[in-house]
C-alpha cells in the first residue's frame, strides 16, 4: 500500500529527515492561507496515488495569491488519470541547485535490502541508470548486519556524492533505513533530495510502499487507515472480499485462481478478445467467495465470463455451488464458459452444467478459450497445437 | 528417484489440527506420503488421522525421526515457527501459506541459507511426486508418473502443464512449486541443478511470469550448467504493467523483469520459450519425452 507524499514528509520529519514547510488543503481558500505563510512562489502538489502525477499536470506553481486561487480551483476540478483531486500539499518553491536520489527497496533474487543513491536524481533517474551506470551505486544490506553510516558513506563516494553534503546524505540513508524496516516497507525513496542554495538538504518528494502482508502490524503507526486509499471502486470491493482485481477495459469478464494462471488465461483471452479485468481468488476457495467474485465482475458491462480455477487447498464444487447460486438468483444469461480442475472435479463439472455453464474439461486453457470464441463467433488464433 | 522427496523423507505436518492442515493431512495420506506426525502449540497429545501431535518441533523430530516438514500455520505466526523447525534439525521445509510480511520473509531467507536448509515457499503450494507422495495441496488427480520434471513461480500453472502432459501419456517425475512471493526461499538455479543430476528426469519445464529476475539468473545457469532440454512459459505478456510504485527496482534491475527481457535471455541460453502452455505437448513430441 502506497502512502500519500504528505503522509511520508510527516514520516521522514518525525525520523529527521530534513523536509520542506508543508501543509494540507481541502479547499481553495485553505490552499490561500498556507501559501500565506510558506511564502510564494508557491508549489501546488495534489495528493493522488498514481504515478507521474507531474507529468500529468497534477504539480503546478504560482507567482501571485491571485495566480494560486485559480491553480488551486483548478487542481480540484481535476481528475489526475481518473482520480479527482481531493488534497493538495502546498509549500514554498525551493531555490534547488542539485538533485540527488536515494531510496531502499528489495532485491528479491538474494531476498536482501538494496540501497541505491545517484548524484543525478529527478525525473530521469531510470534513464541515467541506462546511460550513465557511473553515476548510480548499489549496495545490499545484510538483515542481521544492519546499515551503519560508514557503509552509506562508502556507498555514496562510489556514486561520486561530493564531499560537501556527503555526511548529511549518509545521515539521512541511515534514517532511511530505519523507516524501511519500522515501515516494514516495499519501497522507500526520496526523489530528489535537493541541495538548495544555502548549501542545506531537503527530501522534497516522498514515496514510501508498506507491505500490504505486514499492515496488520504497521497499521497502528499510521495516520489514515488502509481503507479507502485504493482509488477505483471495483478495486476496492476486491480487497474487501480478499481477492486481487484489477479492472482492464475489455469485455470479458475472467476469475481464475492463482496470479500466474490469471495471467495466462489473459494471454491466452487476448490473443483475440479483451478481458474486462483481472480477478484472482487466491488460495481459499468456497461458495461464498465466488458468489462475490460474480457479484464484483458483473458490476459493469460484459459480452461474456470465463472461469478458470484449480481446487486444491479447498475441494472445488464448493465454489461451483458459490458460482450457480449466483446465476440462479440474478438470472444472468452471459455466456459463460468454465474450466475448473481439482478435487471433486466430476461432481464440480455437473454443478456448474445445472448452471447453465459451458463446461471444459480438458486441462488446456486455450480449449477453453477456444470454446468461448466459438460462443462469440470470434476468431481465435489460439488452441490448436 | 525423484527430487527433494524420497522414500526416505519423514514428514511432519504444522499446523495440523487447522481445518485445512486436517484436510489436506488426510489427502497427502491417501496419496502415500510417510507422515510421520504433527505440531500444534497446545495441541499436543491429540491425534490427527491417527498420527500423534506436538506441541514442539524438537520433541516431534526425537519421537518420529521426522526430517522434513509441510506449513499450514497463519501467516503472522510463521516466522517463529520457522527458525524453531530449523532448530530442531528438519532440513527440508515446504511453506504453504500466503501473505506472509516480507520482512518476516528476509529474515527466513536469511537464516536458511547461513543454516543450509531447502524451503520452497512462501506461496507454494508444494511439491508432488507422481505416485509416490506429496508436500503440499496440489490436486492428485492431474498428476501421471514419468520422467519431465517440472518447476514453477505459480501453483495453479504447473497444475495447468502437468495437466496437459498427463492428458496426453507424458508423465511427470516431480512437480515443485518454488513459491509465487516476491522473495522466495530458494531459487530457480538451484531446483534446476537438482533437475539436472536427477537419473529419472529426462527434460524440464520451467514456468516463470513477469517480474523480478529468477527467470535471467536461471537462464544464465542453464546455459553453463545444463545438458537436458528445457522449456519455459512466462506468464504475464498482455498483462497490464503493475503499478509504479517507485524507481529503485528499475534502477537496479535494468530491462530484467519483462516478459522480452526474460524470454530473449531463456532463447540465447538455448531453452525453449513456450509461446502458450498448450504447445508444451509439441516440445514434448520432438524429445519423445514419457
Amino acid at each position: 500500500m502506497r502512502l500519500h507524499e504528505y503522509e511520508g514528509m510527516d514520516i521522514f520529519e518525525a525520523f529527521g529527515i530534513p523536509v520542506p514547510n508543508r501543509e494540507v488543503a481541502r479547499t481553495v481558500d485553505e490552499v490561500l492561507k498556507i501559501a500565506e505563510k510558506t511564502g510564494y512562489p508557491a508549489i501546488l502538489k495534489s495528493q493522488v496515488l498514481v504515478g507521474g502525477r507531474g507529468l500529468a499536470g497534477g504539480i503546478r506553481t504560482a507567482e501571485t495569491p491571485a495566480e494560486c486561487r485559480t491553480t488551486a480551483k483548478a487542481l480540484f476540478e481535476t481528475d489526475i488519470k481518473g482520480l479527482p483531486v481531493q488534497e493538495i500539499m502546498v509549500c514554498k518553491k525551493a531555490a534547488i541547485e542539485r538533485e540527488f536520489y536515494l531510496g531502499i527497496t528489495i532485491d528479491g533474487y538474494s531476498g536482501k535490502p538494496v540501497v541505491v543513491a545517484s548524484i543525478e536524481g529527478g525525473v530521469h533517474i531510470e534513464k541515467t541508470a541506462g546511460t550513465s551506470p557511473d553515476k548510480i551505486a548499489s549496495f545490499k544490506i545484510d538483515p542481521k548486519f544492519g546499515f551503519y553510516p560508514y557503509q552509506a558513506l562508502a556507498l555514496l563516494r562510489r556514486a561520486g556524492f561530493p564531499a560537501k553534503p556527503l555526511t548529511a546524505c549518509a545521515d539521512i540513508l541511515v534514517r532511511l533505513y530505519k523507516i524501511f524496516q519500522q515501515y516494514e516497507a516495499m519501497i522507500v525513496e526520496i526523489n530528489p533530495l535537493a541541495v538548495l542554495a544555502d548549501g542545506s538538504l531537503a527530501a522534497v518528494d516522498a514515496v514510501l510502499e508498506i507491505d500490504d502482508s505486514a499492515l496488520f502490524r504497521v497499521k497502528k503507526n499510521l495516520s489514515l487507515s488502509p481503507e479507502g486509499r485504493i482509488g477505483n471502486r471495483l478495486e476496492r470491493k476486491g480487497k474487501e472480499i480478499g481477492v486481487t482485481y484489477v479492472d482492464l477495459d475489455g469485455d470479458i469478464g475472467l476469475i481464475s485462481s492463482g496470479a500466474g494462471l490469471g495471467m495466462a488465461s489473459m494471454d491466452i483471452i487476448g490473443h483475440g478478445m479483451k478481458p474486462a479485468n483481472f480477478l484472482e481468488t487466491g488460495g481459499g476457495i468456497t461458495a461464498d467467495l465466488l458468489y462475490k467474485c460474480m457479484d464484483l465482475i458483473l458490476m459493469k458491462p460484459l459480452r461474456a465470463i470465463f472461469i478458470n480455477i484449480y481446487g486444491g487447498i479447498n475441494p472445488i464444487h464448493e465454489g461451483a455451488k458459490g458460482i450457480v447460486r449466483y446465476i440462479q438468483e440474478h438470472g444472468v444469461t452471459l455466456p459463460i464458459v468454465a474450466k475448473a480442475l481439482g478435487n471433486h472435479q466430476e461432481e464440480t463439472w455437473e454443478i456448474l452444467k445445472s448452471g447453465g455453464i459451458h463446461v471444459v474439461t480438458e486441462a488446456a486453457t486455450e480449449k477453453a478459450v477456444d470454446r468461448l470464441a466459438a460462443l462469440l463467433n470470434t476468431f481465435s488464433p489460439m488452441g490448436r497445437p | 528417484m525423484s527430487i527433494l522427496l524420497n522414500d526416505d523423507t519423514r514428514v511432519i505436518v504444522q499446523g495440523i489440527t487447522g481445518k485445512i492442515g486436517r484436510v489436506q493431512t488426510k489427502w497427502m495420506l491417501e496419496y502415500g506420503t510417510k507422515i510421520v506426525g504433527g505440531v500444534t502449540p497446545g495441541k499436543g497429545g491429540n491425534t490427527v488421522e491417527g498420527l500423534p501431535v506436538f506441541n514442539y518441533v524438537d520433541d516431534a523430530v526425537k519421537e518420529t525421526g521426522a526430517n522434513a516438514s509441510v506449513f499450514f500455520v497463519p501467516a503472522a505466526f510463521v516466522l517463529d515457527a520457522f527458525l524453531e523447525t530449523i532448530d530442531a534439525g528438519i532440513d527440508f521445509i515446504v511453506i504453504v501459506p500466503e501473505h506472509i510480511p516480507v520482512h518476516d520473509v528476509i529474515k527466513m531467507r536469511d537464516y536458511a541459507d547461513e543454516k543450509g536448509v531447502t524451503v520452497m515457499g512462501p506461496t507454494t503450494p508444494g511439491i508432488l511426486v507422481p505416485g509416490k507422495g506429496k508436500m503440499g495441496i496440489m490436486p492428485a488427480s492431474l498428476f501421471a508418473p514419468g520422467r519431465v520434471g517440472i518447476i514453477s513461480r505459480s501453483g495453479t500453472l504447473s497444475y495447468e502443464f502437468a495437466g496437459i502432459l498427463s492428458e496426453k501419456k507424458i508423465g511427470q517425475s516431480t512437480v515443485v512449486g518454488m513459491g509465487a512471493d516476491p522473495v522466495v526461499l530458494c531459487n530457480l538455479p538451484r531446483i534446476l541443478a537438482m533437475f539436472e543430476n536427477d537419473p529419472d528426469t529426462d527434460a524440464v519445464i520451467m514456468v516463470g511470469e513477469v517480474g523480478g529476475e529468477q527467470e535471467e539468473k536461471a537462464a544464465e545457469f542453464i546455459s553453463v550448467h545444463m545438458k537436458k532440454p528445457v522449456a519455459s512459459y512466462i506468464a504475464g505478456r498482455f498483462s497490464p504493467q503493475g503499478k509504479k510504485m517507485g524507481h529503485a527496482g528499475a534502477i537496479v534491475r535494468g530491462s530484467a523483469g519483462t516478459y522480452e527481457g526474460k524470454t530473449r535471455a531463456l532463447r540465447e541460453a538455448g531453452v525453449t520459450v513456450l509461446e502458450s502452455p498448450i504447445h508444451v505437448h509439441a516440445w514434448a513430441e520432438k524429445y519423445k519425452l514419457r
